[in-house]
């Protein structure tokens, strides 16, 4: 079944980011713009949620509902609660603090993982914090006195992107490396140790570079019922160009479907029947497909 | 410590060679300069370090406010309270005679503020602070509700009869603010734009005729934040490579060279001739010829 994507959403000034399932709505950002919108699918109609986001990228559900988000711009992650506020998911990796988070999962128990990578727009405000000397996977959990305490979970990443749990939290899939010169792209699946570590990963997909430079790779992902990797990736200055790539668990590629806008950034699955996936881009749009896969 | 010369007559103001005595070190983020001229003794903020000083000369240093919020700019009211810009704290606030706290703002027209950066009281007992945004965003500032409910980055005051006004509702992002000595007019700084407005004061506490007063210059550290006034008028703002001193027609006659970022300065002890500046990282004293517009 080809997938028809249409814009449903932007063009929004600058990138649009996270995107997650709200209901039969979905609720995504516009990174520079600094927004939280809710599309509801039923009227097609968009609506401001938040505003003064500051630079606030992926999205993720806790397993109580609550909103989180990767807030570039604070180095941070953030939740948005119901009664309005935003609220810091504020604990330091070793006394330090974050780079500059872009991507998050949370599990079921609570625990939230996210990407650490650097980002070309600085945050905001004086530098007196240095970034850290590594980018990575980091874990945020609550300790027994309800405290957020980091850990970090990768130790082999130059600059992971998207973040993914499989349906079972057995495997953290991780999308690593940017555009750039000395960086790798690879999809990548760790698998997760009952004590909270991980193991050697899969290399499950490997992007590639050309004369006009490295592709580029995986920037968001979701996952299906089936437990397969649904990731956006690509562009159209080389490569295949923008794709919706369904990967086995074991990395083979099922399938992919052309993406008709430039540099998509983040998916997820929504809709009445969870068939429709949503895929934001970094022209600031939300464009969606009614598919032949159903979320998880 | 070392003078820039830009124009003749600020020798008058410096000297030669003006003294340099470090008075605090270690600190995280150093503001909130305020002489206490009835407890002679000198206070000033860690925003990140979360703490309200107090050093006294002969004694030395203790923590006054500890955590404080976040506590920004500070001043004196007229009946001697010390009155807190309360930065991520999102208020106005004071400590009574007694040692307790009091909020007397913490809305405009039903919305939270940003975060109010710096403060100064006028004759007639009404408090006039900026509200800039920093405090819901940078790293180690922030408290427990980051979100901006207000569009504007203004200037407000709370007149004598308790009620929050807005003065100033185009900068940019509002910063240091002092009165001229005869508090006909009011100066603002505005970070972003590197540059000092400065407004005619109505009797009521409005202002009128806006205009430019004087644009920031330097490639160094430092950037407009702390300002305040001499009894002659002079305008002192922190700038690029320390605190920069400009005449009253706006006119730049020198520069006190501070190593590091100077965030703010007070004039203090009996004669209102020292001047304590901190930095991110301490807090220092020199002596000037000229005393500053005395506090409350």
């Amino acid at each position: 079944m080809a997938w028809q994507f249409e814009r449903v959403a932007g063009p929004y000034e600058g990138a649009a980011g996270g995107v997650v399932r709200d209901g039969d709505a979905v609720v995504f950002s516009t990174i520079d713009e600094g927004k939280l919108w809710r599309f509801d699918s039923a009227t097609k109609t968009t609506t401001e949620l938040r505003r003064y986001a500051n630079r606030v990228n992926g999205l993720a559900r806790g397993p109580g509902g609550e909103l989180y988000g990767a807030q570039e711009g604070g180095r941070r992650l953030v939740e948005f609660t119901p009664d309005g506020r935003v609220v810091a998911v504020d604990a330091l990796l070793d006394g330090r603090y974050h780079n500059q988070p872009s991507d998050l999962v949370v599990d079921r128990r609570h625990r939230i993982y996210f990407t650490d990578p650097r980002h070309p727009v600085i945050p905001f405000g004086p530098a007196i914090f240095p970034f850290l000397d590594h980018c990575s996977v980091l874990r945020l959990e609550r300790n027994d006195r309800h405290a957020w305490v980091a850990s970090r979970i990768t130790f082999d990443t130059v600059s992971p992107r998207a973040v993914l749990l499989s349906p079972d939290e057995a495997t953290l899939y991780v999308a690593d490396g940017e555009p750039r010169e000395g960086q790798g792209r690879e999809l990548r699946g760790y698998p997760l140790r009952p004590d909270g570590t991980v193991d050697h990963p899969s290399v499950l997909h490997t992007f590639g570079a050309d004369h006009r430079g490295p592709q580029r790779g995986i920037e968001g992902m979701c996952v299906d019922a089936a437990g397969n990797v649904v990731a956006v990736a690509g562009w159209r200055r080389n490569g295949p160009g923008p794709l919706v790539y369904v990967f086995s668990p074991q990395g083979a590629v099922i399938e992919s479907h052309p993406f008709p806008a430039d540099v998509p950034n983040k998916c997820c699955f929504g809709g009445p029947g969870l068939d429709t996936l949503y895929v934001t881009t970094g022209g600031g749009e939300l464009y969606r497909a009614k598919t032949d896969r159903r979320g998880s | 410590m070392d003078i820039d010369l830009a124009a003749p007559g600020f020798e008058r103001i410096a000297g030669k060679t003006p003294p340099l005595d470090q008075i605090a070190h270690g600190l995280h983020f150093g503001e909130g300069p305020v002489w206490d001229r009835r407890q002679k003794r000198f206070l000033w903020t860690d925003i990140i370090g979360d703490t309200i000083y107090q050093w006294t000369p002969g004694v030395g240093t203790t923590a006054l406010v500890h955590p404080s919020s976040h506590a920004n700019g500070m001043t004196f009211d007229r009946e001697g309270r010390l009155t807190v810009a309360g930065w991520s704290q999102r208020t106005i606030w004071r400590i009574e005679p007694d040692g307790s706290f009091t909020t007397i703002a913490s809305r405009y027209q039903g919305k939270k503020f940003n975060s109010p950066n710096d403060i100064v009281v006028r004759s007639d007992g009404s408090v006039f602070w900026t509200d800039s945004a920093g405090g819901l965003v940078i790293p180690g500032m922030v408290g427990e509700d980051m979100q901006r409910q207000l569009d504007i980055q203004g200037v407000f005051r709370l007149t004598p009869q308790g009620e929050v006004a807005l003065v100033v509702d185009d900068v940019t992002y509002p910063n240091g603010l002092c009165f001229s000595p005869d508090e006909s007019i009011l100066y603002v700084n505005d970070t972003r734009l590197g540059l000092i407005r400065a407004f005619d004061v109505n009797p009521d506490g409005s202002v009128r005729n806006g205009r430019v007063f004087h644009k920031l210059t330097g490639t160094e550290a430092g950037v407009a934040d702390g300002m305040k006034c001499d009894v002659e008028g002079n305008v002192y703002c922190t700038g690029p490579g320390g605190i920069h001193v400009m005449d009253p027609g706006g006119r730049l006659l020198g520069r006190l060279r501070v190593d590091g970022h100077c965030t703010n300065f007070a004039w203090g002890d009996d004669d209102w001739r020292s001047l304590y500046y901190t930095t991110y990282h301490g807090v220092y004293r020199t002596r000037l010829n000229i005393p500053g517009v005395a506090v409350w």
